[in-house]
Parts: structure tokens; sequence; C-alpha cells
């Protein structure tokens, strides 16, 4: 009795009777009866694969099993005992030979134009505030607009953590965006509060507090669209506030057309909140909880991150301050090369993770993996570095030539100082994103605070800052960001 | 009398058969209080249970997302000796015959170390990563033969990192601990054996360690990974079975799995799966046309394919016959019930064939055939069977799992993949009525003896009185009674084994044998939507609907009479492991707890 034939006997009918009638046609339309081969030989060719990457015998007789093979099969058909004993008998005639997986996709490897969009996305905003500089006048005014970017800041960092670690945690992205929708809303109440109090204590006037409210918005719809992967909605977002900005400034703002400029940025303020709403926008009530208690703890040092780097990019318009009530515009601007060169930083952080990536794949040595982690490292940041130094060269060119900025003894001072902070930036994103939060918010708190105690110093107090930022952060980055461990993908 | 209920990735966060078994027991046991240790993904699954009033309390535990956070003072009072990690990974590499009593040694001391100090970062650590990547230089027998890599070790020491998270929780209290899934989901019960010397119960309804070996194929890691991974879960079932004062698995088909793994077989109690007899009385009357019914979810494993081709063959000797299909694809699995639908069509038997969706009181697909059919290629103990046998419908099965001990001699079994069995099976009882009437009244005394959640319940109720008082398990019930013939007790309450003991297990033909068949999860989509749910998968895969890897492979790319097995090897990596990749940060963002999510682990199944 063969595996191939029914075991019980079917009480009244004959086997034979059915056999005959069903066989013959049967052949012509059943594709995928399938017989098991004769010989354990000719099984082990079938198995070949599972065999040959199969870790021990049970794991081929879980196979066996699965293709549908019963114990009796194998005593009739093989002459073993079970499943398993033919397993044994497999494993044994088959040499491990496993297969290599197929490469998995490389998380890193995104589009190149990404990159390219992301720095328009960080950099264009900055245009909006010379077109707004008529607005910006009046008692508060750099209370005003540094509350609003460090509240803005801190909080859209706190949120984009939090969005992260929850689309790290779930695949029902519609958890994350129910969270991210509560934490915009909630971040709006902060902003708006913020400038309240600015109102309050410093006196500031409507539109001030207005912009800053704005610029609030912005930063945190745009934040919401980033976490959400999309960004793409950024840019009809921006093209008011930008076209208009640019438009204005290109003709020399003249007064007649201000009131456009400034409703052109109202317009891209509310954009960005309607977008983040409609993206956000959930059909079904997710389930579980709003907020968890581990997310709201990662986030916080997160936030606060966000509130220091927001200080020393800040800085200057602080320390550079005339004192009448004015915005230093070359100041604000100085802060555009930066902006955009956080593309760059993005670019050269995903070269770094890929190569890093690579080299963890291809190594079996701990200490031949540390020094290559850290020439990666270096690698990446001659990269970063290369590419600031030719967006600030064009900014500056810029703003030069439109007579933006007038050239002072300070500008490359100034730029150097840029550059010494854009690179401590990137090196603490690199560190966080390597799972390393404490090091670079401690550091670039120390460095604010130096920066702040002796701000009379101005350029100086900020050189020194920054230059020793990179110095400690690169340091510590050279030793902790080779360890294997944290490169875990 | 209070049982903690363990288990990974089921009751009460997931449906599925486990769960429904899970509730089933809770409620079936009001005097009793339960407490639930789940092991989960992330901790953001919702329960979806309504938790009944005597299940006090429920820690759900996350393998994924933050580690646990470390316990209090273990900064400062930092365990003079960190872990064995050496000597976990030193046991791992050894051959998987030896060494086990060291491994049940360096797990307790890791759950020793794991209640005051920071188990999770001493795994994960470059120690440990140090320490593993130096043991497979100098152990690895061919250095051209998928070397392991940096990348293989980091993966590992996370792997392990993520699995041994239940250690660092207090373990449960209570009289009797209950694991409901064997490997991770043990490892609870073990800490409170540890612990409190608390006796541990093992259930299993489909095999931990065979889904594993099957899922492990679609898993994205080299085989270094793979080999030390499952060595490490194949080791984590032979210490649950170990510690087990009893072991119950839902079919004997099961226990040669368990005898495999090294179960003394003397502890070993098979407890089957019970419907309510109340929700599936016997049928008066039966359909005037000659008609199949199926019902189930409708995926690859349960091989329609076969079953439309047995129909062509039934309809060429009975024209008038008719296939009704009952139940729906899994979500996001559509493609295999258009390719179905595309096949009665190429047949040329759609007119025939009704594809009717699911069906909100699954007693009506078995009402409207005189013969309900089974054709899945893999099972573990099929509800569908139990309950179409409760109404008393004849059936017709595949040999897989546990079917042959369900069917008994009460319906007709043929091998799986076989249209031209199936058909003449499914010809026999559509031609003969007596023998449906005949088969159909056997079955329904069979599953009212046998296979009764009152008999299921009760037969726990007083595993847990013996094991609660501290005395074992009366020696006589430990008897398999395969080859005794059934007590048949027409419409009588379930009669209990010898001495009120353990009920026995149902005779099966002899013909049939010790069966044979693949991985089990087998629950029709209207008893239990679902699937019970792997959590060493990772955040970011998806939930699979079904704990049967076949089901990922998209049929299409089944080259005919290739097996099932390896097509999973040619699988694509699953859509799972890109989503498992961390979400690249826009810089200003930092990366935080987007896990690595390796771990591939493999659904526990729900058996049925």
């Amino acid at each position: 009795m063969s595996a191939g034939d029914i075991r019980i006997q079917l009480p009244g009918r004959p086997e034979a009777d059915a056999d005959t009638v069903v066989i013959p046609k049967l052949r012509s339309i059943a594709g995928t009866q399938t017989v098991p081969p004769l010989t354990v030989a000719a099984l082990c060719d079938e198995f070949g694969p599972v065999c040959e990457s199969a870790v021990d015998p049970l794991e081929i007789a879980s196979a066996l099993e699965f293709d549908g093979m019963s114990d009796q099969t194998v005593r009739d058909r093989y002459g073993y005992s079970d499943v398993f004993a033919l397993a044994n008998e497999m494993y044994i005639q088959v040499p491990r030979q496993p297969a290599e997986p197929p490469p998995p996709p490389d998380p890193w490897q995104v589009s190149r134009w990404q990159p390219l969009l992301h720095s328009l996305l960080y950099g264009l905003p900055a245009i909006c505030f010379p077109a707004a500089a008529a607005l910006l006048a009046g008692p508060g005014l750099h209370p005003a607009l540094i509350t609003a970017l460090l509240t803005a800041w801190a909080v859209s960092q706190g949120l984009a953590t939090l969005g992260y670690l929850r689309l790290g945690r779930t695949t029902d992205r519609g958890q994350a965006k129910r969270l991210l929708r509560a934490g915009l809303l909630a971040g709006m109440l902060i902003v708006i509060a913020a400038m309240a109090g600015v109102a309050m204590f410093a006196h500031a006037l409507l539109p001030v507090l207005i912009f800053g409210a704005g610029e609030g918005a912005y930063m945190l719809g745009a934040c919401v669209l980033l976490v959400l992967g999309a960004e793409r909605w950024l840019l009809p977002v921006l093209a008011p506030g930008v076209a208009g900005s640019a438009v204005f400034l290109a003709l020399g703002r003249p007064p007649e057309l201000q009131h456009i400029a400034w409703y052109s940025l109202a317009a891209t303020a509310l954009l960005a909140l309607v977008a983040a709403l409609l993206v956000t926008r959930n059909k079904r009530p997710a389930p579980g909880r709003l907020f968890v208690a581990a997310e709201l703890r990662n986030a916080v040092p997160a936030a606060v991150f966000g509130l220091v780097a927001a200080g020393l990019l800040a800085f200057p318009v602080i320390a550079g301050a005339d004192g009448h009530g004015g915005i230093n515009v070359g100041a604000l601007l100085a802060t555009l090369p930066l902006s955009l060169s956080m593309g760059a930083a993005e670019w050269s952080l995903l070269a770094y993770r890929r190569r890093t990536r690579h080299l963890l794949r291809t190594t079996q040595d701990l200490r031949v993996f540390g020094r290559g982690a850290r020439m990666v490292l270096g690698l990446a940041m001659g990269q970063y570095l290369v590419a600031t130094v030719v967006l600030t060269a064009i900014a500056a060119w810029i703003a030069i030539t439109t007579g933006l900025v007038h050239p002072g003894p300070d500008l490359l001072p100034e730029l150097g100082v840029y550059l010494a902070l854009g690179c401590a930036m990137f090196l603490a994103l690199a560190l966080q994103a390597l799972g390393i939060r404490a090091v670079p918010l401690v550091a670039s708190a120390a460095a604010l605070a130096f920066e702040m105690a002796w701000r009379e110093l101005g350029l100086v107090s900020q050189l020194a800052a920054c230059v020793g930022l990179l110095i400690v952060l690169g340091a510590y980055a050279a030793v902790a960001l080779g360890a294997a461990v944290r490169h875990a993908f | 009398m209070h049982i903690a209920l363990t288990a990974e990735g089921t009751y009460p966060h997931q449906f599925g058969g486990v769960s429904v078994w899970c509730d089933q027991l809770v409620r079936g046991l009001p005097e009793c209080d339960f407490s639930m240790v789940a092991l989960v993904a992330t901790g953001t699954e919702p329960v979806r249970w309504e938790l009944p009033a005597n299940l006090t309390s429920l820690t759900a535990i996350p393998l994924w997302g933050p580690p646990p956070p470390p316990p209090p003072g273990s900064r400062w009072l930092r365990p003079r000796t960190g872990p064995p990690v050496r000597e976990l990974i030193e046991v791992l590499l050894a051959p998987p015959d030896e060494e086990q009593d060291t491994f049940g040694d360096v797990l307790r001391e890791m759950f020793a170390y794991a209640q005051y100090g920071n188990l999770s970062a001493a795994l994960a650590s470059e120690d440990s990563v140090r320490l593993l990547s130096e043991a497979w230089r100098h152990r690895w027998p061919d250095p051209d033969l998928a070397a392991p890599t940096l990348q293989d070790a980091v993966t590992a020491v996370q792997l392990l990192e993520h699995a041994l998270r239940p250690l660092a929780h207090p373990p449960p209290r209570a009289d009797v601990v209950h694991a409901v899934t064997n490997g991770l989901g043990a490892l609870p019960a073990l800490a409170a054996k540890w612990r409190y010397g608390t006796p541990i119960v093992v259930t299993e309804h489909g095999m931990y360690m065979r889904e594993h070996y099957l899922h492990s194929r679609q898993d994205p890691f080299r085989w270094p990974v793979k080999q030390l991974y499952l060595q490490f879960l194949r080791r984590l079932c032979v210490l649950g079975y170990h510690e087990a004062a009893v072991i119950t698995p839902g079919n004997v088909y099961n226990k040669r799995w368990e005898a495999q793994l090294g179960a003394d077989l003397d502890r070993v109690r098979t407890v089957y799966n019970g419907v309510n007899p109340a929700d599936f009385p016997a049928f008066d009357s039966e359909p005037d046309v000659p008609t199949i019914s199926w019902a189930g979810r409708v995926d690859p494993i349960k091989d329609l394919e076969s079953l439309l081709r047995a129909f062509v063959i039934v309809r060429r000797e009975l024209p008038k016959a008719r296939l009704r299909i009952f139940g729906s694809p899994p979500a996001g699995r559509e493609a295999y019930l258009a390719r179905c639908q595309a096949l009665a069509k190429e047949l040329r038997v759609a007119e025939a064939v009704t594809f009717e969706g699911r069906v909100p009181e699954i007693r009506d697909a078995y009402a409207a055939g005189q013969v309900v059919v089974l054709c899945s290629i893999t099972e573990g103990f099929p509800y569908t069977l139990i309950e179409a046998m409760t109404c008393g419908r004849p059936c017709v099965a595949t040999d897989v799992g546990g079917v042959t001990e369900a069917v008994g001699d009460t319906g007709l079994v043929v091998p799986p993949r076989r249209p031209a069995e199936l058909a003449r099976a499914c010809l026999t009882l559509l031609r003969d009525a007596d023998m449906r009437k005949r088969l159909g009244d056997a079955a329904r005394l069979r599953a009212l003896e046998y296979f009764t959640v009152d008999r299921a319940i009760s037969a726990f109720d007083e595993i847990y009185m013996f094991l609660g008082a501290g005395k074992p398990l009366p020696v006589a019930t430990s008897v398999d009674v395969l080859a005794t013939t059934p007590a048949a007790a027409p419409g009588g309450p379930p009669a209990g084994g010898p001495g009120g003991g353990q009920p026995a297990e149902p005779p099966v033909p002899a013909a049939a044998g010790p069966v044979a068949a693949a991985p089990a999860a087998a629950v029709p989509a209207e008893s239990g939507p679902g699937e019970q749910v792997p959590v060493m998968t990772g955040p970011g895969r998806p939930l699979p609907a079904d704990g049967v890897p076949a089901d990922e492979v998209p049929a299409d790319e089944v080259p005919a009479g290739q097996v099932l097995a390896s097509q999973v090897l040619a699988s694509q990596v699953p859509a799972a492991q890109v989503q498992l990749a961390p979400v690249p940060d826009e810089p200003a963002a930092p990366e935080s707890e987007l896990e690595p999510g390796p771990a591939g682990s493999p659904p526990l199944e729900a058996a049925g």
C-alpha cells in the first residue's frame, strides 16, 4: 500500500472502482498532485536547500511534516521508523552548505534628492525673517523672538522623538498619527502660552506675538509632516510665504507690498497646521494608550537638546542685538547656511551609517571594526564640512551681492563659528542617532552656559564655546562610536 | 486556588485558537483565581478580550521597545559578578544533546542576576559581542562557510537580550503556574518555580519548536545567528519540559515532538480542545442537493485548490453537486482567494462553487453541506472538525496533525494534496445517505464524549487540584488508550478516565497509526479570527494573520510539485523585515528606540 492510497477502506465500494474512473482524467486536471519521491536520495535532492541550511535534524523533520509527510508514509516508502529517523538520515547525507540570505535592504539608502529637499525645507523659512522685519519692532522683541524659537525647537524635537518612538514600536500608523496630532495641539498651546507670557512680562506687541506663534505653528506642522514622511506637503505649504518674501525682497521691500508679504507668511503658518492636521487624520479611532510614560521620558532629553541647540544657534541674535529694538538681519542670515547644512548633515549621516553597516557585515574582529569606524566618522565629518563650506560661501556671496549684509571684519570669524557649531551639531546628531543622548546634551548645555556667562565677549566666547564643544564631542564620538554594539542596524 | 497563566503573543491581546482556549479555561473555572502574564511585542497592543471577573491580574511583558527599567539600586549596588554570558554562549555553541543541565543552571543564574542587576544592559553589551565573536572565531569549522561576522554577533546578543527580558520581571505568585505556550512563554513560569517552587504545567496546542524551525527560514538572519538562536529556543523548550510537573499537549500527535525534545512521557497528559455542545446542536436535516461544505480561513495551507480539483471529479459523477466555501482570507492576503476563484473558472465548475465569505454563525456553514471537508496540508487539532462532528455532519479530512485523532473512525481520512482520493471519499459519502447518517451520528457521539469544553476544563481542574496540593497525578491516568474501544455513551456526559482521573484519549483507527503532520494552526476563521502572534518578531513586523510560514509565500511563485517547505526558503525577505529597519531619522530626531527589531521568531501557533 503506497502513501498515495487511501488508507481507510470505504465501506461498500471497492477501491479499484473509484481509481479506474478517476485517475486517467485527473492527470490533466490535477496539476498539483504530488507524490513523494521513491528514494531517500531523491528526497534529499528535493529537500536540498532545507537540508543544507538545517541547524539540526529536527529542522528537516519539521519541513518534511510540513510537506505532508507522515510517519506512515515514511515507514511504507523509505523504511525508516518515523519522520524523525528519516530526517536524521537526511541530515547526515546532505552536508551543511547554508545559502546566504538575500541581502536585507539597506535602511540608510534613501533617494539622492531627499537630503537636498530637506536642505531646502530647513533653509527656506529663513528668508521669511527679513521680509517680516518691519513687523518686528517695539518692546520685548528679542524676548519674544527668542522665546518663540526656543519653545518651537524644544517642542518639535520632543514631538519628533515621540513620533519616531511610536512608529518604531508599532505597525499601526494610526497610533502614531493620533499621538502626533495630540502633540501638535499640545505644542501649539505651549507656544501660545509662551507668547502670552512674553506679552505679559516683556510687553511685546501683537504683530510680534503673532509672528512668534506663526513660527511655532510652521515648525510644529513641519515636524509632524517630516516624521510621517509626508514632507512633500511642505513645498506647497512653504510656497506662499517663501514666494511672497522673495518677491518682496527682490523688489527692494516696497511698502505697498508689505501687507501682501505678511499675509503670505501667515498663509504658510496656517497651511502648515492644516496640512499636519490633514495628514494625522484617522479613519478609525486608534487603539492603545495615547501617551506612554517610557516614551515621554525619552522625549524629554530630546526636547531639552532642542532647546539648547536653538540657544546655541540663536546666540548671535542675543549677543548681537544693538539694543535699539531692531533685528540683526545679518546674524539671522548667518544661520541660513547652517540651516541649509542640516541637509548636508543628513546626507553625511546616512553615508556614515551605510559605511559602518557595511563594515559591520564584513568584519570579524572588534579592533578592526573600531579603527574602521573612526575613519568612516572622520570621512563623514569631512564630507559635511566641505558641503557646508560650499553652502556658506554661496549664501554669503548672495547676501553680500544683494546688499543684505555688509561684510565687516567679523564676517570670517563668524563663519568659522558657524562651521564649528555645524560640525559639533553633526556629531551630536550622529551620537543621538546611535542611541547616545546624555553626552551631547550635557556638552551642548555646557557650551551654551559658557557663551551666556561670557556673552559680553561676543564672538570670542561663541568661538571658544563652539570649538570646545566640537573637540569634546569629537573625542567622545571617536571612542564611543567605535563599539560594534552601537551600530546594531 | 490561584493559577498563573503565562503565554507569548496570545490571550488577551490577540484573537485566535489559543486565546479562545484561555478564555474558556478561565471562565470554566470560576472558583479559581487566575492571573495572566502575557509576553507581548511592544506593549502597545490593546487588550482585545473582555476579561472574566476571576482573572484578577494581567501583566504584559513587552519583549521589544525600551528595555525593562533596571531594578532600583542596581546602578549603585552593582552585582560583583556579571551574568554568566560566557557560559551561555559556550553552551549554545555546544552540540544540542550535550550540556543541557548547564543550560538550566546558566538560565537560573541569569534569572537571579536579572532580579537585582540590569540583565538587558549586561547582555546587549560590547563585552557580549566580544565574547561571542571570539568564541565563534575559535570554533567555526570552516572560515569559508557562512563565517560569522560582527553583525551576526551583534544581532545574536540582541536577540538573546530581548528573549530573556521576562526574567527581569517579578515572577508570578500562584499555587500553580500554567505555561500555555512553551519557549519564551515558559520563562515567567520557570522564574516562578525557581523563586517560589511553584509547580509548572506546560500546555502546547501547536509545537513551539516546530513552528520556529519553519519560521526561521523566513528570517533575514545569516546561518550563524539562526543556528545560535534556534539552539537557544530548543534548549529552552527542553528545559520547559524538564521543569514541568505535567505536560499537556493538545493532541497525541504533538507528543511525538515532545518525546524528541526529551520530554518525560510519564508526565504527558493529552487534553483535547473542546467545543460547547450547546453551540452545536445536532442537525435534523440536510440539504437536498448533494453539497460539499468547507469552512475556514481561505489560505494556502488549507489547500482549497485540491478541493476544487477534487470537485471537478465529483461533478463529473454527480452533475448536480455543489461546493460551498465559507470563510474569508486574512487581511492582506486576498490574492489566494482570487486565485481559487480563477481556478474554479478555469476548471469550469465556477457555476457550482460559491465563495460565501464569513458567516455570522459558523454552524450554518456546516448545515449547508451534506458533507463537511477539511483539506489542509497542515493542522493542529482543528476546531472545524470537532464542531462539524458535534453537529453530526460526516467529515472528509486530510491526514494531517491531530486530524485522525479527532475523526477516529467516524469520518473519512485521505492523504493531503491528493484530489483524486479526496473526490473518491466525497463521492462515497454523497452517494450514500445511510453512510452519512451513520458516520454523522457516530461523529456526534465521539465529539460529545471526547471533545467538549467541560471535559477539557475538568481535566485541568483536576491537574490544578493535585499539583496545588503538592501531590503527583494518579498514575493510571497516564496511559494512552489509543487502542481501546470507545465507551460511547449516547448523549451521556463525558466519561472520566479510571478512578475519576484524567479522561482517556479517544481511540483512533489503527490504520492511521501515529499520524504525522505539520505545523498546526487551524482555527476556522469564524470560530476564532486571527492567530496567535509571535512577539519575538520585533515591532514593525506585520502581525501574521496565521501562524504558518507558507502563508506568506505567494502561491503564485510556487512551481508545481515543489515542496512547500522549500518555497519558504525561496521566498523573499519578508515584508516585515523592511519595516523592522529603523526609520532613517531626519537629522533632528535621535534614533533612540527604533529597535533593531530583528528577531524573527515565529509564531506559535494557535492550534485549533
